[in-house]
């Protein structure tokens, strides 16, 4: 289930808010985890059984974990911490990469081995994040064991973050899921936060991807130069806001529910080198490969040598964390690589151009990634790749180009506004200036969030573009 | 946000959710949406193995999408919000010059089914070429009006050129048949007359006026009466025509109106729908004007096979296999012909190879619009 659909939002939402608020406290982390599982289930109902093997294991380890470091035996307490990892690292390492092994070791030694052809469990890659940290801070002492199942369910599988995160870690939430008040502060903060996700998502990633879809479909090898930079500068609009608008609404909803989880997006987007980028571009993935990858391996206090092979490890990781496929790991290693640049080559030179051309090189820097990323294939890649520098003699625009441009010039306009700061200094200033008159602030936001209401269940009556981009991963 | 403030939002949040909730389960579901033409999907029954294998999922939320609470006016704000923001186009429709909504069909005729529909013709043809020799068998594929009235189309649109798909189709059936003469060019006739009413603005259909033209021409080529302009009584049924196109915008624009052109001598012919025995005198269907879908008024909407016979007196017998765009230009047909079968190929489920058989016909028509022949998923039973 998504939140961007009517089901979601005339069914799942008002049932689940209904029965949550209706139960006494200590069972509504039951309707949490039951609804949870109901939302994850729908559609594609076979995997449930991998999400509780998921839950049991690692609930296990870390219950195993805690028992044997209270007995005093830190060594069996480590063999029981391997012992769950590995097994959430094998059903992700199946169910994700099994088909991508196979292929590859088909093209090397021409096995011809059949491929599996699993359909990829929505969210793994999410939650199986999710399970590791927790039996890790336990084994680490940085949070408590959770001997509740329920609660530990509602943990892992809890609808709001539970297929494109922002990846909660346990120990962000323990105290949450133990005790917690939902006020009606808290909760109008959820609605304003997740209607912005709805309309992001709905209004204006759709439509960005609605923009991409058009150039993509055409002859790579016709398209002129400048309607090629308009479809990565959609494709760039769209996952951006596609994404960050799931956090919003992960967020919101959590709120809603009584929870914080930690931001994800941080305005990437008016970013002036690539380190700022990725300090701000899925916060709660970059945590946690620093707290249990780079860290580990000693992050940046050891030789010159040791830290650039911490920071290429990451970053290939991450590059294959967002798809079982070469090209997401030559994105992982471009970003790994350009981080490194800029870090002992050209970073304090960078620093003193002014800040325009700072934040052009980083969108630049930023585009070419997507070009790296959005094709899943690196010839389609580099085809594209020709098209945006003109090398197929295909001019520079043509009248589509113009055609595009006037259609979608509102829309890209808003894009830009829209991923910057602007939205949210219009909106303080407002609130500034109409400070203690209550009603007026109170009519503005009731226009505001009616309308991005209406407007997105009207998209979504008349939806036939309602995709999710990071179910992939 | 203090308390009040955060209660009144909250408030006007649970409206919105459970009110659109409540409403969604308490109106009353239909069958058939008028505006826009179609059955409506339903809400699905339910199995467990349905529920499994996923497809209860995906066909409840298909029921809730099409039977959800004053769905027009959602897509009406939708259209209408998209022509605020400079857009024209909504739903691969354009919102073209003197009121035109002109489909675009982008993916029509670069998918899979337009390239296989050209080799599904192409064997048809090949197959009965033998049997209906020169001048006897005609393939007609009538342009829409995105290709025909492109002038109208907002500044710098380039939707796909409807020509190129129309001359692979033209090569294919000429290769297959082993001569040229069976490919008529309905896109030159209407291209000629682009700057008179041969569409109708609101919906998909050609105007009883392009048809005329293109029959016109056709009975010149075949050497039939060829009929002029005024040797009709042509009668507006309606100006109240709101068709499809509109519907899928779920605006109300202008409306069009429908001609219908009568043999002034009025000629006595009989209609037969289906092999039902039951026999009536006209191809119009004037109840059709009082429901929404007012192009019905030609042939009473579709069906299979419609039979009719007619005193022309000519000896020849034509079979017309068409899709709706020849509910217009049948009438046309009928002081040539002493018998016409006018089959739909999408409802009939009997083996054409028997009827054509069976049916003695002199002569053949296929008659359809382009990008509803690149569409058609039922081509492969011309072959049955």
């Amino acid at each position: 289930m998504v939140f961007s659909s009517l089901l979601f939002l005339f069914r799942f939402l008002p049932a689940v808010l209904l029965c949550y608020y209706l139960v006494p406290r200590r069972a509504r982390n039951l309707v949490l985890f039951l609804f949870s599982l109901v939302f994850y289930a729908w559609g594609e109902p076979v995997y449930i059984i991998l999400m509780l093997v998921t839950i049991l294991v690692s609930f296990a380890g870390g219950i195993a974990v805690d028992a044997m470091k209270r007995g005093g035996r830190p060594g069996a307490a480590r063999n029981a911490l391997i012992v769950s990892l590995a097994v959430s690292l094998s059903l992700l390492a199946f169910f994700k990469y099994a088909d991508f092994a196979i292929g590859t070791v088909n093209t090397l030694t021409g096995a011809g081995l059949e491929l599996l052809n699993l359909a990829l469990p929505i969210g793994i890659s999410f939650y199986t994040f999710q399970t590791m940290s927790y039996t890790i801070d336990v084994y680490r002492g940085e949070a408590n064991v959770q001997k509740n199942l329920i609660s530990y369910g509602a943990y892992v599988v809890m609808f709001p973050q539970l297929i494109a995160g922002p990846i909660v870690q346990y120990k962000t939430i323990d105290a949450q899921l133990r005790s917690r008040r939902e006020t009606p502060e808290e909760f109008a903060q959820g609605v304003h936060r997740f209607l912005i996700g709805l309309g992001k998502k709905v209004l204006l990633a759709n439509n960005a991807g609605e923009l991409w879809d058009t150039i993509t479909a055409m002859t790579v090898s016709e398209i002129p130069a400048l309607t090629a930079w308009m479809g990565l500068a959609a494709y760039t609009f769209q996952i951006y806001f596609d994404f960050s608008a799931y956090s919003d609404m992960a967020i919101g909803l959590g709120q809603m529910f009584g929870f914080r989880f930690s931001e994800n997006f941080n305005y990437p987007y008016i970013s002036r080198s690539i380190t700022e980028f990725w300090r701000k571009w899925h916060i709660s993935l970059s945590t946690w490969f620093r707290e249990y990858v780079y860290i580990p391996l000693g992050g940046n206090r050891v030789s010159t040598v040791r830290h650039l092979r911490n920071l290429m490890i990451v970053w290939l990781l991450t590059g294959f964390w967002h798809g079982a496929s070469w090209n997401f790991v030559a994105w992982g290693l471009y970003y790994g690589i350009l981080l490194v640049l800029e870090k002992y080559i050209f970073g304090r030179y960078l620093e003193k151009l002014p800040s325009v051309v700072r934040h052009f090189y980083c969108m630049f820097v930023v585009m070419l990634g997507w070009n790296l990323f959005m094709f899943g294939d690196f010839s389609e890649s580099l085809t594209y790749f020709g098209a945006l520098f003109g090398s197929y003699g295909a001019g520079l625009w043509n009248s589509e180009t113009v055609y595009l441009f006037y259609n979608n010039v509102v829309l890209l306009v808003l894009l830009i506004l829209g991923s910057t700061r602007l939205p949210k200094k219009l909106g303080d200033a407002f609130l500034a200036c109409f400070a203690g008159k209550d009603v007026v602030i109170l009519v503005a936001r009731g226009l505001l969030y009616t309308g991005i209401f209406l407007l997105s269940v009207a998209w979504l009556v008349d939806a036939s573009y309602n995709p999710f981009l990071y179910f992939r991963f | 946000m203090n308390k009040t403030q955060s209660w009144n939002i909250i408030t006007l949040f649970a409206i919105l959710i459970f009110g659109f909730a409540i409403a969604t389960i308490i109106a009353p579901d239909t069958e058939y949406s008028e505006t826009e033409n179609r059955t409506l999907a339903q809400m699905p029954d339910f199995s467990l193995e349905a529920l499994l294998d996923g497809s209860f999922a995906s066909d409840y939320e298909d029921y809730l999408t099409d039977q959800f609470v004053l769905r027009d006016n959602w897509i009406a704000l939708k259209t209408n919000t998209e022509q605020a923001l400079g857009r024209t186009q909504s739903n691969d429709i354009y919102f073209a010059d003197d009121d035109y909504l002109i489909e675009a069909h982008t993916d029509t005729f670069t998918a899979e089914q337009a390239a296989t529909n050209i080799q599904l013709l192409a064997q048809f043809v090949e197959k009965y070429a033998g049997q209906f020799t020169d001048g006897h068998m005609t393939v007609m594929i009538v342009p829409n009006a995105v290709d025909i009235l492109r002038d109208k189309l907002p500044a710098f649109a380039s939707p796909y050129d409807e020509g190129e798909y129309l001359e692979e189709l033209q090569v294919a059936v000429e290769t297959a048949a082993g001569r040229e003469n069976l490919w008529f060019d309905a896109r030159s006739v209407l291209q000629e007359h682009r700057d008179e009413e041969i569409y109708y603005r609101t919906d998909h259909h050609w105007k009883t006026l392009g048809a005329f033209y293109v029959y016109q021409a056709w009975a010149e080529a075949q050497g039939y009466t060829v009929p002029t302009a005024d040797s009709w009584q042509i009668e507006t049924v309606t100006e109240e025509f709101e068709g499809t196109i509109q519907s899928k915008l779920g605006i109300h624009t202008v409306t069009d109106s429908i001609e219908l052109y009568l043999d002034p001598e009025d000629p006595y012919y009989t209609v037969e729908k289906d092999g039902s025995g039951e026999i009536s005198y006209s191809l119009y269907d004037y109840s059709a004007l009082a429901t929404k879908s007012k192009y019905d008024i030609f042939f009473g909407g579709n069906n299979a096979l419609t039979q009719i016979t007619t005193r022309a007196g000519t000896g020849r017998k034509i079979l017309v296999i068409k899709d709706s765009y020849a509910h217009c230009f049948v009438p046309f047909l009928l002081s040539e012909f002493d018998e016409i079968d006018v089959l739909d190929i999408r409802y009939y489920n009997q083996e054409l190879s028997v009827l054509i058989s069976e049916g003695g016909y002199t002569d053949v028509l296929f008659l359809y619009n382009a990008s509803g022949f690149a569409e058609d998923a039922s081509l492969a039973r011309l072959l049955y």
